[in-house]
């Protein structure tokens, strides 16, 4: 896997805009107010907050009665607290009324589980849970519930009421009872709602972007190739089960599954998330790194002993921990940054929105788990949380479209730089093929000087010294005979050179031009049997000049030696074959002596036949000889495409 | 002696020609035929261009390698100033595939300078007798170059190439394949003059073809 380089600017951005961090850092504060105005309200009209109860043990009637402040919670109790507890609310001496029958009285309980009911004068009117089987997991403490109290069961006297809250604990869930408002129905009413936006709504909306956020993250990891995706994509799926299991009433674990995997995943949320953010400042941090990976590689194993042992303070340390792994993280991370030099402003808005959800956590470690002063009705988390996943939900889209212009740039790189090795590629093409031409223009020019040497030259040359030899007894028609064979051998050659294709009939019919005058000259008939065949690729100028050599020593053969009154020339074709048959009537192979010329002459034919690719085959005519050649057919080609056989120039 | 109908009485004959030899061995061969006159010789192209299309000669030898010009066009020019003349191509060797760029020029025939007297003298009287020589290579490239035309005989019908007729393909099919005259004549049941007829009628619109095309290029250059 690579990571990118950090992203460019976009372009246009100008030095004097007012940075996004500054905008986002104004938003974050308005939250905080936000936050601390639903949490410390101050003081409801019409209801009054209950701070202390009177708590007993149904279980347990030898135990004594007391006072016990709230919240009251069961973890922090001996043994048997985490039985059944019921907690008995005095009235309010500032509640009063008139009238029972005209009252709208309810009580507003912020955070009470894991299981309750609650009585009014010996009355059940509400209860979460509390008849469900003893193996099912209950866990109403997420939710704040406003519970009325019917008129019909108060009593004329409002001290006379009695109002009895019964809690089921479950180790481990910090079960029991919050501080509670009593008060007028409408007042708790507006106040029961905005805790539901705030508590409920909101991990709603919060599970539904970290899970849009982990796929979105993966699908760009798969296509991109980038950790960094990864590792977010790995943080928010972690936080999207963190979130579903806490807006579960009932979820559909065992209660040691579904506290094992809820604080594993709020676990590994915060190991890759610290990873993801030294990742997205590019840094190779071995302190972020060695805390991150000491979260996600102990956690496991802590919250396990934990599970095993039913201590709530394991759990405790455990969230300090964490609060204290993010907090040196993210100082160690900006300490580097600044000692680096000029931050980017979108490393800022993390570092930013970063300390602002670690802000959240660590508030709500202090007040929740700690008893810190303040209202444990709202988590804080859930909101820095969802501010932490738009901001990098806004920063990892930047990355991803930095990430397609690179891609692009880098596209047009490799455009330029393809196109530039095409041309070099055609131009060694180019110069491969000129030297192949210069090669094959090399060889058929020595070819030409063998044949001119060996032909022309060779008849030159014995004129040259006939004439020398013969001064004073010159035979002037001898003279004009040779030069004459000599200008013969010379339009062969030429003749040789002509594009024929490998058209073995007007072969063979330029060739009957040239030796027609000697037949005529001799006496000797000529049968003229060709017909088209196939195309014959090994007639290139060379072969045809082996051909006609052939033709030549067949020819002179048969005017010399064999006495022949008829030569037939017959051509003709099968399915892998091409054949030329030559055919005499003259004294036929049966010469009772033939001359050692003769002989050499045969031996040339089977060479030059050789050359061609052609076998030769000498039979008897009865009366007189044939020789036969047999072309292979390697291809074939009609006269239309016979452009495309390759010719000497 | 064949002598043609249409031919003179006298048959007057041009030769453009820069070797002096050739110009001898003419002489020479023309003291077997005293009826026939060498009415006028160049040397030059230079020459050949003022002279030769004013002369009253029958039969033109051209050589087509010339010192100062090509004798492609002064047989372009003599087809045009000349129509009734014979024009033959008087060359060393049979280089088909220049021959067919003179066909195309407006030559008729052509003869091998390395032929005697007798075959220079009997040459000319086949052609002036409607003859026309042709080797299996000239006709196989006739043939390829008519077929390649065809194409564009469809897409351009007003620069039409010159139609081929069946027969005049066939013989040259057979002349490509080899065949003799007298052996096509044979083959085809048709008179050997016939088949020299063909062949020659086929020249004459090569000529024709390209004289067209060479005039509608002048027209449209407004040289014409």
């Amino acid at each position: 896997m690579r990571a990118l380089p950090p992203a460019p600017p976009p372009p246009g951005q100008s030095a004097k805009r007012v940075p996004h961090y500054l905008w986002v850092g104004l938003l974050l504060l308005g939250l905080l107010w936000a936050l601390h105005s639903v949490s410390m309200p101050a003081g409801l009209e019409n209801a009054v907050t209950l701070r202390e109860a009177q708590a007993s043990l149904p279980q347990h009637p030898q135990q004594p009665p007391q006072r016990v402040s709230l919240p009251h919670i069961l973890d922090d109790q001996p043994a048997a607290w985490s039985g059944w507890v019921d907690y008995r609310l005095d009235w309010p001496a500032a509640l009063h009324y008139d009238d029972p029958a005209q009252t709208r009285l309810a009580l507003l309980l912020p955070r009470v589980g894991t299981r309750f009911r609650v009585l009014l004068n010996g009355h059940e009117i509400y209860q979460v849970g509390w008849y469900a089987a003893p193996e099912r997991n209950i866990l109403s403490a997420w939710f704040p519930y406003l519970v009325s109290l019917p008129p019909g069961l108060l009593q004329a006297q409002p001290q006379q009421n009695q109002i009895h809250i019964q809690v089921q604990g479950q180790l481990l869930e910090r079960s029991g009872l919050w501080p509670l408002q009593i008060g007028y129905h409408g007042s708790l009413f507006e106040r029961h709602q905005v805790l539901e936006v705030w508590q409920v709504k909101g991990t709603w909306m919060m599970l539904i972007s970290s899970l849009l956020m982990g796929l979105l993250s993966l699908h760009l990891w798969r296509t991109l190739n980038e950790r960094l995706f990864l590792l977010m994509a790995v943080a928010a799926l972690a936080h999207s089960v963190r979130l579903a299991l806490s807006v579960s009433l009932e979820p559909p674990l065992s209660f040691g599954w579904y506290f094992y995997l809820h604080r594993l995943a709020f676990t590994w949320y915060v190991g890759f998330f610290l990873l993801f953010v030294a990742e997205l400042l590019a840094f190779r941090d071995r302190l972020v790194h060695g805390l991150a990976w000491f979260l996600i590689g102990v956690g496991p194993f802590w919250l396990a002993w934990t599970l095993h042992t039913q201590d709530y303070d394991l759990y405790r340390i455990w969230a300090g921990a964490m609060a204290v792994c993010g907090a040196l993280s993210l100082l160690s991370l900006l300490f580097r940054s600044l000692q680096r030099g000029a931050l980017e402003s979108d490393q800022i808005l993390v570092l930013l929105v970063a300390s602002f959800t670690l802000a959240t956590g660590v508030r709500d470690f202090l007040v929740v788990q700690l008893n810190f002063p303040g209202d444990a009705d709202l988590r804080w988390t859930s909101l820095g949380s969802l501010a932490l996943l738009f901001t990098l939900s806004w920063v990892l889209a930047q990355r991803a479209t930095a990430s397609t212009r690179e891609v692009h740039r880098l596209n047009q790189s490799l455009a330029g730089i393809l196109a530039k090795r095409e041309a070099e590629l055609r131009q060694a093409f180019d110069q491969l093929r000129a030297s192949e031409q210069q090669r094959a223009i090399e060889g058929e020019r020595r070819r030409l000087m063998r044949d001119m040497h060996d032909g022309l030259g060779s008849q030159l040359v014995q004129t040259l010294n006939m004439v020398r030899s013969q001064k004073h007894t010159l035979d002037a028609g001898s003279v004009e005979s040779m030069i004459h064979h000599a200008l013969e051998e010379l339009r062969l050659m030429l003749d040789s050179l002509e594009p024929m294709e490998g058209d073995l009939a007007t072969i063979l019919g330029t060739f009957r031009q040239r030796i027609e005058p000697a037949l005529v000259a001799a006496g000797i008939e000529l049968d003229w049997q060709v017909q088209d065949v196939p195309a014959l690729s090994s007639l290139d100028a060379q072969g045809v000049m082996h051909l006609f050599r052939c033709m030549q020593e067949i020819f002179a053969n048969v005017v010399k030696h064999a006495q022949a009154r008829r030569v037939c020339v017959r051509t003709r074709s099968d399915a892998a074959h091409v054949y030329l048959t030559v055919t005499d009537d003259g004294l036929g192979m049966q010469r009772p002596h033939t001359k050692p010329q003769a002989q050499r002459g045969l031996g040339n034919l089977r060479a030059r036949a050789g050359k061609l690719g052609a076998q030769v085959r000498f039979f008897d005519a009865h009366p007189g000889t044939g020789i036969e050649f047999a072309f292979p057919i390697h291809r074939t080609f009609t006269p239309e495409a016979g452009d495309t056989v390759p010719s000497v120039e | 002696m064949a002598h043609n109908r249409r031919m003179p009485s006298s048959t007057r004959i041009y030769l453009i020609e820069d070797d002096r030899t050739v110009l001898q061995f003419v002489h020479h061969a023309l003291a077997l035929r005293p009826d026939w006159r060498l009415v006028g010789h160049s040397a030059t192209y230079s020459h050949a261009r003022i002279m030769a299309p004013n002369s009253l000669a029958d039969v033109y030898l051209v050589d087509l390698g010339l010192p100062d010009g090509r004798g492609e066009d002064m047989l372009r020019l003599l087809s045009l100033t000349k129509p009734e003349a014979e024009l033959l191509v008087f060359t060393v060797f049979g280089d088909e595939s220049r021959l067919v760029h003179a066909l195309q020029s407006g030559a008729t025939g052509y003869v091998l300078k390395g032929c005697n007297d007798a075959e220079l003298i009997e040459a000319i009287e086949q052609i002036c007798a409607g003859g026309a020589p042709i080797s299996p290579l000239l006709a196989r490239l006739l043939l390829k170059q008519l077929r390649n035309n065809a194409p564009a005989q469809v897409a351009d019908s007003v620069a039409a190439a010159p139609a081929l007729s069946e027969r005049e393909s066939e013989v040259l099919k057979l002349v490509a394949q080899g065949y003799v005259n007298k052996e096509i004549a044979s083959r085809l049941g048709i008179g050997t003059a016939t088949v020299s007829t063909h062949i020659k009628n086929l020249y004459r619109k090569l000529a024709v073809h390209t004289r067209v095309q060479v005039v509608r290029a002048a027209q449209d250059r407004g040289l014409l």
